[in-house]
């Protein structure tokens, strides 16, 4: 197991915490600027790439067809991947998922899915024979903490601009033409926080994951659901939690502000 | 005349003395490096921009503990391999995390450095730079070194490893000014830069002439005197973790 | 994005389909220094192709027998994300990935010092996010600038391209339609510049000896072009004169923007030209 160096503040960011105060000088109910690119990767149906603070995350659709489940023949899918690349951390390796990107791909998933904010009735092409899958895969390119809350932004990004390829009479990609977008029908998006020396804070950065004792993710929706929920290491109290999701609806709708503002450009 | 070169590029085909991160071929030398070469030296070198801590004997370094183990220590000095200290040679009993002043005693054949006079160091805060640029951190005979004390007030020591231990005084400047320095390393006239930093913020600091710099010599020596000392005196800013 | 194009006749037009000349390289962009975890990092974009490379090391080589006590040990990882081919790929490393790794891992060994690391490793990663044939080229050509990046010895770097031929022409830097030509011969190429050493080379198709001999040189000068890319990528974060006042104040700030990586529009890269080679 390889170590980073920065160790050595852990115990400050516990002080500082304890203080309500954190090493970027930020409050512990504030959130990193994020700026985001729409559409970069061409070979993508949809994708985006996010930057909050120095973590940069980048998302990428691509749509498939497939034979539907047998419990749902009208309906298409999504299905989530997540990668925490070696290129982001030193302490990250190559190899197969880790317990962390499962974990990341599924609560990303949850998010949105959960939240009924694709229709996947509209997903379906041709009833017990063909449906359109759209897999998203996220990657962490430089990991500075809260993967979760841009993945998730990346996420809704990508799944915002995804378009749907054109079929033929055979239900084959026409590759190069599309028909319409995927469209979404609410705008899910996960807030994340830890909990160090006993104060909670949000969107943490990587040595503040380090530090903390407990880490909570709770996604919510423009018009007041939350759709999914993910208690990681540690414990809260009922009290905790619901502080943090009275905080998260705040933040969420703050971000979710700016990704429309910054996505209609 | 000072130009940027990049490894493979032709340094000189003269026949000059040979200077560091330079290799010969076909009779001509050129740089290993992404860096700096000076035309006028005498010897055809390169200094380099960017890279990991090249232990040197006699080397003062700042530390990170990375792992304990029953027999000692590994010890992060910002190098290709850690460092170990033996549990027997330590006075104090260390963590995961903690700070460690130290000199570089021997460098072995693996380029593992062996650190002599190890001491825990006692609160203050890290600055992390480039370590490859550490020296114009220090400046000639410690030209920038007593600038940056005289512009923050701060105690400070700087590991030839690219970490700068500070304490007391304002470190959020000393953070600013090690971040400008950093950057600006290859620059020239970097000590009036800097010194034009701190009028920027309303501070007055004097660069050492020549003339002073016997009495700059003089602090030196003190410093290096502070540091084998025992450092028990401050244990303010150590801090306990409740679990 | 390229559709069902109408494919020009290379002979007498001496045209590509998509407008560039038989030598000419699709236009190539370098920031180095991207990403602020890794020993050195670089983002390239290459037409279509985008990449990212970040070195690791050289850092203790773990498991402990991975250790060579001669040199150090160099470790190239080729992934391409899943939204990064026109067809999805499988998130799990195929064949083909490691076959990459290994010729790319190979290729970058004979420029680094290793001898100067043992018990080290120096690992590479590289991730192809976007692409559209050249992706190999394109990550050997970030990678060996990453490496400069992380203050890494070396004796020179590499620059790598595709040559070979396509509907009759020798040319360089093959795109897809090019790759699928039913004479496509591809050949990806990575040279040390200064030595004209070859450290990467591999082909597939049908080539007379003929066509090699005046696919050489074609090679030759396009690598000899991305150097110079390669060179002001690596230099241009340091402009060498004196700190003026302004630069006393933009310094601070500086150092969070350099992190991003801030490539140029299509429109202002450098559109890498080589000469009209003499047949």
């Amino acid at each position: 197991m390889r170590t980073t160096i920065l160790e050595h503040e852990l115990s400050k960011i516990i002080d500082l915490a304890r203080q309500a105060k954190r090493l970027d000088g930020r409050g512990l109910e504030e959130m990193r600027d994020f700026s985001i690119e729409v559409d970069k990767y061409e070979n993508a149906e949809g994708s985006a790439r996010v930057m909050l603070g120095q973590t940069e995350v980048i998302a990428g659709i691509k749509m498939g067809v497939d034979k539907p489940y047998p419990d749902s023949p009208d309906e298409g899918a999504i299905s989530v991947g997540a990668e925490l690349l070696p290129l982001s951390h030193a302490d990250y390796e190559s190899g197969p998922p880790s317990l962390d990107e499962i974990e990341l791909a599924r609560v990303v998933d949850r998010g949105i899915r959960e939240s009924k904010a694709i229709d996947f009735s509209k997903l379906c092409i041709k009833e017990g024979e063909a449906c359109w899958i759209a897999f998203m895969d996220f990657y962490a390119i430089n990991a500075d903490g809260n993967i979760f809350d841009a993945g998730s932004i990346a996420a809704l990004v990508a799944f915002l601009n995804a378009k749907k390829p054109k079929l033929n009479d055979k239900n084959k990609i026409i590759k190069g033409e599309y028909d319409g977008k995927l469209e979404l029908k609410r705008l899910p998006l996960l807030a994340t926080f830890v909990k160090v020396g006993g104060k909670i804070m949000v969107d943490p950065t990587y040595v503040e994951e380090k530090a903390s004792e407990a880490r909570y993710s709770v996604a919510t929706t423009e018009d007041g659901f939350m759709s999914a929920m993910q208690k990681g290491k540690g414990a809260f109290s009922f009290e905790e939690i619901n502080y943090m999701i009275d905080l998260a609806y705040k933040v969420n709708d703050e971000k979710r502000k700016k990704i429309l503002k910054l996505v209609k450009k | 005349m000072k130009r940027i070169v990049i490894p493979g590029e032709l340094v000189s085909d003269e026949r000059k003395r040979l200077g560091g991160n330079v290799f010969v071929a076909n009779g001509k030398i050129y740089s290993k490096v992404l860096g700096i070469n000076d035309s006028e030296d005498e010897k055809a070198g390169v200094v380099p921009l960017e890279g990991k801590y090249f232990p040197q004997m006699e080397d003062v370094v700042i530390g990170v503990v990375s792992r304990a183990i029953f027999a000692g220590y590994n010890i992060n000095i910002n190098s290709f391999v850690e460092s170990f200290i033996p549990r027997s040679v330590m006075r104090e009993e260390l963590k995961v995390g903690d700070l460690v002043s130290a000199k570089v005693t021997y460098v072995s054949e693996l380029r593992e450095a062996e650190l002599g006079f190890p001491r825990k160091m006692f609160g203050g805060e890290v600055v992390e730079v480039t370590p490859v640029r550490t020296p114009r951190l220090i400046g000639k005979n410690g030209s920038m070194l007593d600038l940056l004390k005289q512009g923050t007030k701060c105690d400070i020591i700087i590991g030839k490893n690219g970490r700068v231990w500070a304490r007391n005084g304002n470190t959020t400047l000393l953070r600013k000014v090690v971040g400008f320095i950093n950057q600006n390393s290859y620059k020239s006239n970097l000590t009036n830069s800097v010194e034009a930093f701190f009028k920027a913020e309303g501070i007055e600091v004097s660069v050492i002439k020549k003339e002073d710099v016997n009495v700059l010599k003089n602090k030196i020596v003190n410093e290096s005197e502070v540091l084998n000392e025992s450092e028990v005196i401050s244990n303010e800013g150590e801090s306990e973790v409740l679990n | 994005m390229m559709t069902e194009e109408k494919i020009p006749d290379y002979k007498k037009e001496k045209k590509r389909v998509d407008g560039r000349k038989m030598d000419e390289l699709r236009p190539m962009s370098i920031k180095v220094g991207v990403l602020p975890n890794a020993d050195g990092s670089a983002y390239l974009e290459w037409g279509q192709n985008k990449v990212y490379a970040a070195v690791f090391g050289p850092r203790e080589a773990l498991p402990k027998h991975t250790q060579n006590p001669l040199k150090a040990v160099m470790k190239v990882v080729y992934r391409m994300a899943t939204f990064s081919v026109p067809e999805r790929k499988q998130p799990r490393p195929n064949r083909r990935d490691m076959e990459i790794s290994k010729v790319l891992t190979e290729a970058l060994e004979q420029v680094v010092f290793t001898e100067q690391f043992p018990n080290t490793e120096i690992s590479v990663y590289v991730e192809v996010v976007d692409s559209q044939a050249g992706s190999r080229v394109a990550c050997l050509t970030a990678a060996s600038c990453a490496l400069a990046d992380a203050g890494i010895p070396m004796k020179d770097l590499v620059a790598a391209t595709g040559v070979g031929k396509a509907f009759g022409e020798v040319i360089v830097d093959l795109d897809k339609h090019e790759e699928d030509a039913p004479d496509a011969v591809d050949i990806p190429i990575g040279i040390m510049p200064n030595s004209g050493q070859v450290v990467l080379l591999q082909m597939d198709g049908l080539l007379t000896k003929e066509e090699w001999a005046k696919i050489i040189p074609l090679g030759q000068k396009a690598c000899k072009d991305i150097y110079e890319v390669q060179k002001n990528a690596l230099k241009e974060k340091f402009v060498l004169n004196e700190v003026s006042e302004k630069t006393v104040e933009a310094g601070v700030n500086d150092k969070v923007e350099e992190k991003t990586p801030k490539v140029a529009a299509k429109k202002e890269t450098k559109e890498v030209k080589a000469k009209k080679v003499k047949k």
